[in-house]
């Protein structure tokens, strides 16, 4: 900095920051008053580097930090999809397409969307194609598919600790555990999912034409192939939906939902409706489950209770010491948690001597009753 | 995971000033939003080859700028823009109202802030990125894409030529004054 004595230039003012903190927040670090009033000249030069300050106004950028945090995140998905096309194309840097070879996959490659687009465009809309076999095949991760031919819902649970109700007639593919820095889901039929919370690692699910993400909510998915609409049910939380582009070569439209919002998305033109409150929408409200209508919140309720209600909503069989518990009553909320956070968080509360075990559907709480 | 973090906190402190400086750029906000996404994805993928001695925020704005001015050739609906040096500067300065007492320098500030106002963009955004980011004569050329001579044109013009004015204007404004008593 140069030494203010020597300033002669109201430039020279502007540029300090200390004289800027003067100014501005009365701060004095530097004595400018003192200074200031040495030298007549020297204050007419003060004054009016003042009056620049006081016209070259510009506020404080007014974001919140939630909106930061969303940003981070969606800065982290592109990070991770541009590194997976780095690494595509990683093995033969510059002469890349210099390669015969690599010309002709390409060629085939090309044609490959171009009779897939004529495919989606054609043939989708009149016969509804398994889009679910095609995602499933493209993911390299290994997948766990599990497929409820029975009458009942079934219960999933995934490796972040997620739940997935999983309705009859339906799929899910999901990766054992889950690597890298996304959770990746595939859904044919109908799920009611309760996502954990990580705000780094966000959770997606592929659903014929749609894709849903979040960080850690809970919502329904209804995506049937031999079904027009594919309809998103917000329970709790936020949830971000886009269509499918690899899928539906269009689109690029992302909706957001909020609870009690849905979402139908139609195959045929590829258009959103969105439905501000399901609540005032009889047909939606009654495809809704047990699990979306019972309450979660409990305040001084018998554990025998609670656990009754959990049976019920996950249609899952609880075996645990009535007797034991009979005396020990909770006041929690276990809103918004997937089923094994639910069970952690009773028997967090009931003591060190209360563990569960989870197999299927069948749980077992061994417990020697509340301290 | 150092790096993770480290990372995040870069975003965290400078995101709302690259999106505020962006959105003087370009009206349309989700296009500025993904343009400063970018240039932080690039900076997590070219970690290794970006140089530790530049300057984090110069670098930050002037890539915030470049990445806008390339979406600004590339998008149709941009109409007529097709360079970088057609990108304008949008941001109007305010007056600190709240540290002004009285109306005599009220009415001066209100005049100033008004030339600045009336500044040729490029001229404007000069000052911002002196005044208001910090910035050296040399890396507002290097963000502006000029040399160094004109960057330091565009900043002395900008004072120059105000104060002029406003010299003027203040006189003037003396004189109806005076007359009227």
């Amino acid at each position: 900095m140069q030494e203010r004595n020597n300033y002669i230039e109201i430039e020279d003012f502007l540029s300090n920051e200390s004289f800027n903190l003067w100014v501005k927040y009365q701060i004095d670090e530097q004595n400018w008053e003192e200074w200031t009033l040495e030298d007549p000249k020297r204050a007419k030069l003060v004054e009016e580097a003042r009056l620049w300050i006081l016209a070259m106004k510009v506020s404080e950028p007014t974001l919140n930090q939630k909106t930061i945090d969303i940003a981070l995140e969606k800065t982290w998905g592109k990070i991770n999809k541009k590194e997976k096309n780095i690494n595509i194309f990683q093995k033969s840097p510059k002469k890349f397409l210099d390669n015969k070879w690599i010309k002709s996959v390409a060629a085939v490659f090309i044609l490959g969307l171009i009779s897939s687009w004529f495919y989606n465009n054609t043939i989708l809309n009149t016969t509804s194609t398994p889009i679910y076999n095609e995602l499933i095949q493209d993911n390299k991760e290994g997948l766990v598919e599990q497929t409820n031919n029975s009458s009942k819902p079934q219960i999933i649970t995934l490796s972040d600790g997620s739940s997935v109700l999983l309705q009859p007639n339906s799929k899910l593919s999901y990766p054992k555990t889950f690597v890298g820095n996304e959770r990746k889901v595939y859904l044919s039929g109908e799920g009611f999912f309760e996502i954990s919370k990580n705000r780094k690692k966000p959770f997606f699910v592929y659903a014929n034409e749609i894709v849903t993400r979040v960080v850690g909510t809970s919502f329904r998915i209804r995506a049937y192939d031999n079904q027009p609409d594919i309809e998103v049910l917000v329970h709790t939380g936020e949830v971000k939906i886009k269509s499918n582009q690899s899928v539906t070569k269009s689109n690029n439209q992302e909706v957001v939902l909020f609870p009690n919002q849905a979402l139908q998305f139609s195959r045929k033109n590829l258009t959103f409706n969105k439905i501000n409150d399901i609540k005032t929408d009889r047909t939606l409200i009654q495809t809704t489950d047990n699990i979306e209508q019972l309450s979660f919140d409990f305040k001084d309720t018998p554990v025998n209770q609670i656990l009754k209600i959990i049976e019920e909503a996950y249609l899952v069989q609880i075996d645990y010491p009535k007797d034991k518990l009979k005396n020990c009553y909770l006041t929690t909320s276990l809103n918004d948690q997937p089923l094994p956070e639910k069970l952690k968080i009773i028997c967090k509360s009931l003591g060190n001597n209360t563990t569960y075990e989870m197999n299927g559907n069948q749980i077992i709480i061994t417990s020697k009753g509340c301290d | 995971m150092g790096d993770e973090k480290a990372f995040s906190h870069l975003f965290e402190k400078h995101y709302a000033h690259l999106i505020r400086y962006g959105n003087s750029l370009s009206p349309l906000k989700d296009k500025v939003q993904d343009c400063v996404q970018e240039v932080f994805t690039d900076i997590w993928i070219y970690r290794e080859s970006i140089s530790e001695s530049i300057v984090v925020k110069a670098y930050l704005l002037s890539s915030v700028r470049k990445r806008i001015a390339r979406h600004q050739e590339r998008d149709r609906f941009f109409g007529k823009t097709t360079s970088i040096d057609t990108i304008e500067f949008l941001l109007d300065f305010s007056i600190e109202h709240d540290l002004i007492a009285d109306e005599t320098t009220a009415n001066k500030v209100f005049n100033l802030n008004k030339l600045l106002n009336e500044l040729p963009s490029r001229q404007k955004e000069a000052l911002y990125l002196r005044y208001h980011q910090g910035l050296s004569v040399d890396e507002i050329a290097s963000t502006l894409d000029v040399n160094y001579q004109s960057a330091n044109n565009l900043l002395y013009r900008a004072v120059l030529n105000l104060r002029k004015d406003w010299k003027d204007i203040i006189l003037l404004f003396l004189a109806v004054t005076t007359s009227l008593l």
